[in-house]
Formats: structure tokens, C-alpha cells, sequence
């Protein structure tokens, strides 16, 4: 039996200050929601932002998205105190470069999930890999807890900040830090988060066809895991990280010639040009297996809205 | 980079307007040549250093104490070191440095190492050859060596040293030192070519995450200088997002849109970046500048 696979392929970062953000968040249909209260608040609201996050993880989860919280990278006590309610998914953490970091999150994260009655295990660490030195230590830190389950990063501007470079530039200028978080996840299997290089000079943020096409890119190259900063780019994103209808029938017959060719004994066979074989079957039936829960992601979203819709809004 | 035999290239060495010049007395100068071109070097230093450049010298790994007793004066800036194979060799070579500083009544400590990697194993095994000394200032890819330590013969269409170079950048950055180096094909394989092409190539260097580039021909230094330099246009957008997200933190957010992109903490730390590093190439181009014209006189 697989291990349940997480659906995250369409998410909002926002700042868990700004009330019209958090209100509206459910109304989205995304995957889930990042509440943010690092580089989009500002200093002086820290404190403030805090005490937001118990209530914007119920307002925010009424629609069926998971709730996640991105903290400081500095502020890692006093920030999970303040976060780590029942109903968190996943706490962010930003900037990691150390092992024994992501075990200090893993330890006050444990105590505040038995203090608080939330069952253990259950609030997931995403280690943000934003620097040379996390990029440098990817292994150990993506190995440092069970928490971490999806791994990935090596872009964007932190990282971009770190190397001194810039950030649209027609190039991909961060592809072997990318390639070494996604081989330090892929070895430790778990679900790399990265994306491969599209060509973008513009750096929008709210451009549906490009996040589409950035979404599908990331599907084919075998990333399910999503994420944005403004909500046109949600839909899209989860339409491209989702499998068409076209390559479900596709993976149908696959699977079907291949039982048809376990039955005669052979190996592989060709059809259509295309070969049949045990590799193609594994490939046709985790496909098969991601546009089910997939499918099933969505509609737990749309029971969702419906029971807010019916209660009155 | 200049031999430090040629005495046209080293008289005329300092008004090309590099930030930095590399006496070589490695491949650049012939068997027969070697122990002469050691009695050069204290002269070359002190001619190559005239436009305010930092001067270092390249020396051979297998005659490293020799070529280290003839470099090290005063006006000094470092060595290079080509061919580092081991954390063992480059902790060797800052010992030998210590020594010769204490001979020659140079600060102890003060002289830098810039290393050259040119073989898989060093590329493999670049943060323990990084870490083997505090020296350690800039590292680079020797690519044409690296090229022919593996056997390959690059094409300009198929860039060969992405994952060295990436691995390069990344290590360096997080050891604190300067990775250097230059985008392909002119690593492995450089040669002349107009100086807007070389502005585009040593531009994607700089997007690459390198620190600068050791120019084999004076006709690299202004579109290399350039490049590293952030333009006029750069600094103004730069300004702009420091304006407009000063607003937004006084407005109670640091997430604000700004001309189609998102502007928080890590754009306006950029920022801040970009502002600062141009204010310090317009500082180090006013030294040299002031150095041109006291030598010129």
C-alpha cells in the first residue's frame, strides 16, 4: 500500500496581516495556504502577526485547503508557540542550512504537539533550502527529521540575494543547487520541490499562462508540488500539475496492453511506435494513481465550499 | 593575466584599467625561462601595481618554494595557485607563505591564495581544498585544463562545466570566498570577439554567481569591468523598490506589487545589494583612476 501522497499543487503565500488576503483565501480552490509571517511582515508586526495564525488556520482551511505557516528564520521559538494549533499542517521554515536547526523545530514542535492535543507527527516541516550553505548541507537537513516530507528550493530571490545574482536573466543560473536538493530528496524519497528552468524575464507574478505552462513543465519533469504568490495563478497551476484526460485514457491502454502482454509471456511489445514494457506500466500507473487523488483532492474542496456556501457563507 | 617574462605586456600592464593583475610564472612562461623570470618579479610587482590594481602572481605547484621567495614583496596582493589537487597542497603553500611573509617583513597572514581548480578530483573535492586555509580568497575553474585533464575537447554549442561551475559557485558562496570564473564558451575555449558579445558572456558570468574574471587579453577588461558594474538603470529600478517597499512597511505590509513583480524583504535586501555594490565600483574606479594619473605624470 503507498504512503498517502500529498496534494499541493496550487498554493497562496500571504501575509497573515492583511486581513482581505486571509479572508478571502478560501474562496481560492487552492491546495492550501501558506500563511506567511516572515519576509511579507513587517518587523515591527511580528509580534502582532503571531497571534493571528490560530484564527486565520480555521478561516482559511474552510474551503479544504491545508494551512501551512511560514515563520522566521530567527524567530523559531516564539514563532511555533505561536502557530502550532490544531488544524497546522505544515510549518515553513526559511533559509535552512543546518541539520541541528530542523531538529530544534522537530523538538519544540513535538512538545507543543502534545501540550496543545494534536495527534503526534502530525505538523510536517518544510525546509527551505534559500542559501549556498543549505544547498551545501541538502542532505543532512532533508534527512534531519521525519517531519520533512517535501524538500526542495535552491531558487528565487533569497537564493539569488546569496550568489549575487539576478533573478530573470534567460538563463537558469540556479540549476545545480536545484539539482542537488532534487537528488538529496529523491534519495531520501521524498517530494522534491523545485521546477525546471522556464524562460521568464519579466518576473510576474500574476500571469495565469505562464503559471500554466510553468505548472505543466514541472508535471512532465515529475514535480507535483506548487505554489504561488497571487491568485490568478492558482487554477492554473492546479490544471498543470493535474493529468490531462488525454494522458489518463493514454495510461489506461498502457496498462491494459501490458497485462495483455504479461498474459502471452512476452517481455515488451511495440504498438504504435510505442513500447510496452514494465517501465512504461509503473510509469502509467503512478500517473493513474496521481489524477485519482487528484481527483479526489478536488472534491474534497468543492464538499468543502459547498457546506460554507450552504451555511450562509 | 600577463608572463611575467613579456616585458612589453608587463610595462604596459597597468593602464588597462584591471582590478587585477596576475604576473604568471606558470604556463605562460617556457621551461628554459623559469629561473630568469623569478628575478623579474619584484619589478613587475612594482610596475603592474602603478594603476592601483591588486597585483598577484601565478606560481608553478612543483617549484612552489622557489617562485614563493621570488614573489613575495611588498605591494604583494597574493598568489595563485594552479593545478590544486588536495586540502594538503593549498595548507602547504599558506605555511610556505607564512615563512616568506616573515622573511620579507610583510603583515603575517595578509597575503591571499586564489586557487585554480583544473581536474574532477578538485572540482569533486572543492569545499575541503576551500577549507584547507583562511587564505583562501577567490576560487576558479581552469577550464581549458580541466577540459584537457578529462580528455574532451569542447564545442562551443554543448557547455560541458554546468555542474563544475554550479558546484564552484555554490561552494564558494558558502564558504565566504569568491568563486571566478567565465561563461562558456569562453572558459574552456577563449578567445576575441566584439565587445558587446563579451559584455553579454561576462554578463551571464556575473549572473552565474562569479565574483570577476581572470582576462587572458586586455580586450576583455572594459566589457568585464562593465559587466560586474551594475548599470544606471539597474540602480534607478533598485532605488524605486527601496522607495516603494520604505511606503509599504509604513503602510503595515512588506509585500507590495511593483511594476508586474512582488516586492518584499529579500528584493529590497537585493536591493541594498545592488545600491551598495555600485557605489563601491564607482569608489574603486575613482582609485584607479587617481592612480593612472599620478603615474602618467
Amino acid at each position: 500500500m503507498a504512503e498517502e501522497i500529498g496534494v499541493h499543487r496550487s498554493g497562496l503565500t500571504m501575509p497573515v496581516v492583511t486581513p482581505r488576503f486571509v479572508d478571502n483565501a478560501w474562496r481560492r480552490g487552492c491546495d492550501f495556504i501558506n500563511l506567511d509571517l516572515e519576509d511579507s511582515v513587517p518587523q515591527h508586526l511580528k509580534g502582532y502577526a503571531r497571534t493571528l495564525i490560530k484564527d486565520a488556520i480555521a478561516n482559511v482551511t474552510k474551503g479544504g485547503a491545508e494551512a501551512f505557516t511560514r515563520i522566521n528564520h530567527d524567530l523559531v521559538q516564539a514563532d511555533l508557540e505561536g502557530i502550532v494549533w490544531p488544524g497546522l499542517a505544515k510549518v515553513n521554515y526559511p533559509k535552512a542550512e543546518y541539520a541541528e536547526e530542523i531538529q530544534k523545530l522537530d523538538r519544540i514542535i513535538s512538545r507543543l504537539e502534545r501540550e496543545r492535543g494534536i495527534r503526534p507527527g502530525t505538523v510536517e516541516i518544510g525546509a527551505n533550502i534559500e542559501t549556498s550553505v543549505g544547498v551545501a548541507n541538502a542532505y543532512s537537513i532533508a534527512s534531519a527529521s521525519p517531519r520533512v516530507k517535501e524538500f526542495g528550493g535552491a531558487g528565487g530571490y533569497d537564493m539569488s540575494r546569496n550568489l549575487g545574482v539576478e533573478m530573470f536573466v534567460g538563463f537558469d543560473q540556479f540549476v545545480y543547487g536545484k539539482g542537488e536538493v532534487e537528488l538529496a530528496a529523491r534519495a531520501l524519497g521524498l517530494e522534491p520541490h523545485t521546477a525546471p528552468f522556464t524562460a521568464n524575464t519579466t518576473g510576474s507574478v500574476g500571469d495565469p499562462d505562464r503559471a500554466f505552462r510553468e505548472a505543466e513543465a514541472a508535471r512532465k519533469c515529475g514535480f507535483r508540488v506548487g505554489g504561488g504568490l497571487h491568485p490568478n495563478v492558482v487554477e492554473p497551476q492546479t490544471r498543470g500539475f493535474t493529468p490531462t484526460q488525454e494522458a489518463v485514457d493514454e495510461s489506461k491502454q498502457v496498462l491494459e496492453q501490458y497485462r495483455e502482454l504479461e498474459v502471452s509471456g512476452e517481455t515488451w511489445s511495440e504498438i504504435n511506435g510505442r513500447i510496452i514494457d514494465r517501465y512504461e506500466a509503473d510509469r502509467a500507473r503512478r500517473l493513474l494513481e496521481w489524477a485519482q487523488v487528484c481527483a479526489r483532492r478536488d472534491q474534497e474542496k468543492a464538499d468543502a465550499v459547498a457546506r460554507v456556501e450552504q451555511a450562509g457563507g | 593575466m600577463v608572463p611575467v617574462t613579456n616585458n612589453r605586456f608587463v610595462q604596459g600592464a597597468w593602464r588597462h584599467g584591471a582590478d587585477a593583475i596576475t604576473l604568471d610564472l606558470e604556463d605562460g612562461v617556457v621551461s628554459s625561462l623559469k629561473a630568469g623570470a623569478r628575478d623579474l618579479v619584484r619589478d613587475a610587482v612594482a610596475t603592474a601595481g602603478k594603476g592601483a590594481a591588486e597585483v598577484f602572481v601565478r606560481v608553478n605547484k612543483r617549484f612552489l618554494e622557489a617562485d614563493l621567495d621570488a614573489s613575495v614583496w611588498p605591494g604583494l596582493a597574493g598568489i595563485v595557485l594552479p593545478r590544486v589537487e588536495s586540502p594538503e597542497e593549498v595548507a602547504r603553500a599558506a605555511e610556505a607563505l607564512t615563512s616568506a611573509e616573515g622573511k620579507r617583513g610583510i603583515e603575517p597572514g595578509s597575503l591571499s591564495l586564489v586557487l585554480l581548480l583544473e581536474s574532477a578530483n578538485a572540482v569533486w573535492r572543492v569545499r575541503e581544498i576551500i577549507a584547507a586555509s583562511g587564505r583562501v580568497s577567490q576560487v576558479g575553474l581552469d577550464e581549458s585544463d580541466l577540459a584537457a585533464s578529462l580528455g574532451i575537447n569542447p564545442l562551443a554549442e554543448y557547455d560541458p562545466f554546468v555542474f563544475a561551475r554550479g558546484r564552484i559557485a555554490i561552494e564558494a558562496t558558502a564558504a565566504e570566498v569568491q568563486p571566478i570564473g567565465i561563461a562558456h564558451p569562453m572558459g574552456a575555449q577563449p578567445k576575441l570577439v566584439p565587445a558587446e558579445d563579451m559584455l553579454k558572456i561576462a554578463t551571464n558570468s556575473k549572473n552565474l554567481g562569479f565574483k570577476g574574471i581572470i582576462c587572458p587579453h586586455p580586450s576583455w577588461i572594459p566589457s568585464v569591468n562593465t559587466a560586474f558594474t551594475p548599470t544606471d538603470s539597474e540602480v534607478n529600478f533598485y532605488t524605486q523598490v527601496r522607495e516603494v517597499f520604505a511606503q509599504a512597511i509604513a503602510a503595515g505590509t512588506a509585500a507590495v506589487p511593483f511594476a508586474g513583480r512582488m516586492i518584499d524583504v529579500p528584493v529590497d535586501e537585493w536591493a541594498k545589494v545592488v545600491i551598495a555594490m555600485s557605489a563601491a565600483c564607482q569608489r574603486r574606479d575613482a582609485e584607479k583612476l587617481a592612480a593612472l594619473g599620478m603615474a602618467g605624470k
